[in-house]
């Protein structure tokens, strides 16, 4: 007798399960097409509350080939959501540092980290608008003041968490200090750390997102919001899936990233560069 | 000895909060801060007493964020906790999802607020609906991890005591979810909050979200941080709820509450 939740399936090919995939989507996409031009007695109301996939299509190719108008919004977001993901990166981290390395600094921190915890840091948005103005910098901070967490807890975490064991085999070996943060518990901590990247690019989009809500002259959150007043509902649905669409990108270039630079965590690749790495000794000695 | 140390550790605490409130405070009464950016902190606290002991103005649009999140969450963790069982125990329906899941992960949910707006009104409906889009996806995923997450030897235990699988259910797949799916709840609290505030900001008429709003596009500085210090305190409030709801019902996490709940039931039996 087996109980449920196996995964004795899991190595059915790609090829059985993409035409299901594209079955399902194709269908769900042909119901709401149906759903708005059936389902509704008022084509206003049809239009504005499940606007056709079709005219969602439409909208897209203009914004994004015939208008051109969407590039420059997703710039303006991108641009403030990235800067503010490195700036809240590099203070969750050099936090997350610093805690590690000094308790008394680590003790002391403590209520304040709970403290940051606990408030909803986008809250800060119309205080950070009325002091920083409409421009890139309100989206920046705020932006900058929701990622900087993510970092901070994984890299905190990560970095206190060492094995003993290698950590007695650094001592004795004499290894430095530098050389036991940066070869033991830095690399140790990485794979945490890169997830607090991501962590913090996904909160500063909501943080850029929110400033511009709030108030902005130009991004991704003004586009959707002006489309929504004009009622013009497909186009609105296009520049919220271009967002997904780009923000996928990112996502994919993040994680490729990361495999690249935490390569002991995949044998294949570690293999191949220790591979180089011998290669490289050999040549030189 | 124990509680001597905690009270000294409390004390240190409180009095680093003490330095650094009145490092602030002589800051700007010496003119190094301007008060239209930074308000010395005896102007918020009077701000804060004025809101919650003179006028009593801060309960109604306390009261309406709360129960504004409260019902967001409550429809975000049943969407949650249903997709992620139906997705536990139905391979295909798992893998058919992933891909929505996926989209889903990567959009936003804040971009959505204008849409929900249109959709839902100016009243309470659209805070709850942005409520509940941002939070259901935490328990989804935590729920479904915890559910699919096994322990070889259990299984076989339970197999060999030849338990029903409604037996194995409720007392091993479930309890061995539930560290997750309290986690899970925790991040969904915090944010069901985040987005009943964030949706505030789009058009309210009642919240604490549109009355930092208000303050703040009056430049009345105390004001808005006044209510920031406010949505801290809710933050705190619901944190705080969620955590000792955590312990109490994943006794087993920690060695202490194990203790505790051990000594209870052996008691209950002899």
């Amino acid at each position: 007798m087996s109980y449920s939740t196996t995964d004795q399936a899991k190595h059915v090919s790609v090829f059985r399960t993409l035409p299901v995939h594209l079955a399902i989507f194709a269908g769900l996409i042909l119901l709401w097409e149906i759903v708005n031009l059936y389902g509704f007695e008022d084509r206003i109301q049809a239009d504005m509350i499940a606007p056709r996939p079709t005219h969602i299509v439409l909208a897209m190719i203009d914004i994004f080939f015939i208008d051109k108008t969407v590039w420059h919004h997703l710039g303006s977001t991108f641009q403030k959501a990235l800067l503010g993901a490195s700036i809240g990166t590099v203070i969750g981290m050099g936090l997350a540092i610093s805690a590690t390395l000094s308790e008394t600094f680590r003790k002391y921190i403590k209520p304040w980290i709970i403290l940051m915890e606990a408030t909803p840091r986008i809250a800060v948005g119309p205080i950070f608008v009325a002091l920083l103005g409409f421009g890139l910098w309100s989206a920046v901070a705020l932006a900058a003041l929701v990622a900087f967490f993510g970092p901070f807890v994984n890299t905190f975490q990560g970095l206190m968490e060492i094995d003993e064991e290698s950590e007695e085999m650094f001592r004795s070996l004499g290894a430095s200090k530098f050389q036991t943060f940066w070869k033991l518990r830095f690399a140790s901590a990485l794979q945490l750390i890169s997830a607090g990247w991501k962590l913090a690019t996904a909160s500063a989009f909501g943080g850029a997102l929110v400033a511009e809500f709030i108030q902005a002259s130009e991004g991704m959150g003004v586009l959707i919001a002006q489309y929504v007043i004009m009622i013009t509902m497909d186009y609105a649905f296009a520049a919220l899936l271009s967002v997904t669409i780009f923000g996928y990108i990112l996502f994919k270039i993040m994680e490729y990233m990361d495999y690249h630079l935490i390569f002991w965590q995949n044998d294949l690749l570690m293999l191949k560069v220790s591979e180089k790495r011998r290669k490289k000794m050999g040549v030189s000695s | 000895m124990k509680s001597l140390n905690l009270l000294i550790s409390f004390a240190k605490y409180a009095l680093s909060f003490v330095i650094a409130i009145g490092l602030w405070e002589a800051y700007a009464r010496f003119g190094g801060l301007n008060e239209l950016f930074l308000p010395r902190p005896s102007k918020i606290g009077a701000k804060l007493y004025n809101m919650f002991f003179e006028t009593g103005m801060i309960y109604w649009h306390f009261y309406v964020t709360m129960a504004q999140m409260a019902i967001g969450f409550t429809y975000g963790i049943i969407i949650g906790n249903t997709l992620a069982v139906l997705a536990a125990f139905n391979e295909s329906f798992r893998r058919y999802i992933a891909p929505y899941a996926v989209v889903f992960n990567v959009t936003p949910g804040i971009a959505v607020l204008p849409l929900i707006i249109a959709w839902f009104g100016f009243g309470w409906e659209s805070k709850i609906a942005l409520a509940t889009l941002v939070c259901f996806f935490p328990p989804f995923i935590n729920t479904l991890t915890g559910l699919l997450k096994k322990d070889d030897a259990a299984v076989e235990l339970f197999q060999t005591l030849g338990a029903s699988k409604y037996q194995f259910f409720w007392k091993q797949q479930l309890p061995n979810a539930l560290p997750e799916i309290f986690a899970g709840l925790k991040l969904a609290i915090t944010t069901a909050l985040l987005g009943t505030i964030v949706a505030q900001f789009g058009s309210a008429t009642e919240g604490v979200g549109i009355l930092m709003q208000r303050f703040a596009f009056s430049l009345d500085m105390a004001g808005s941080f006044a209510s920031l210090v406010t949505m801290a305190l809710m933050g705190l409030m619901v944190f705080t709820i969620a955590e000792v709801m955590d312990r109490r019902i994943v006794f087993w996490r920690d060695a202490k509450g194990l203790e505790r709940v051990s000594k209870k039931r052996s008691k209950k039996i002899a």
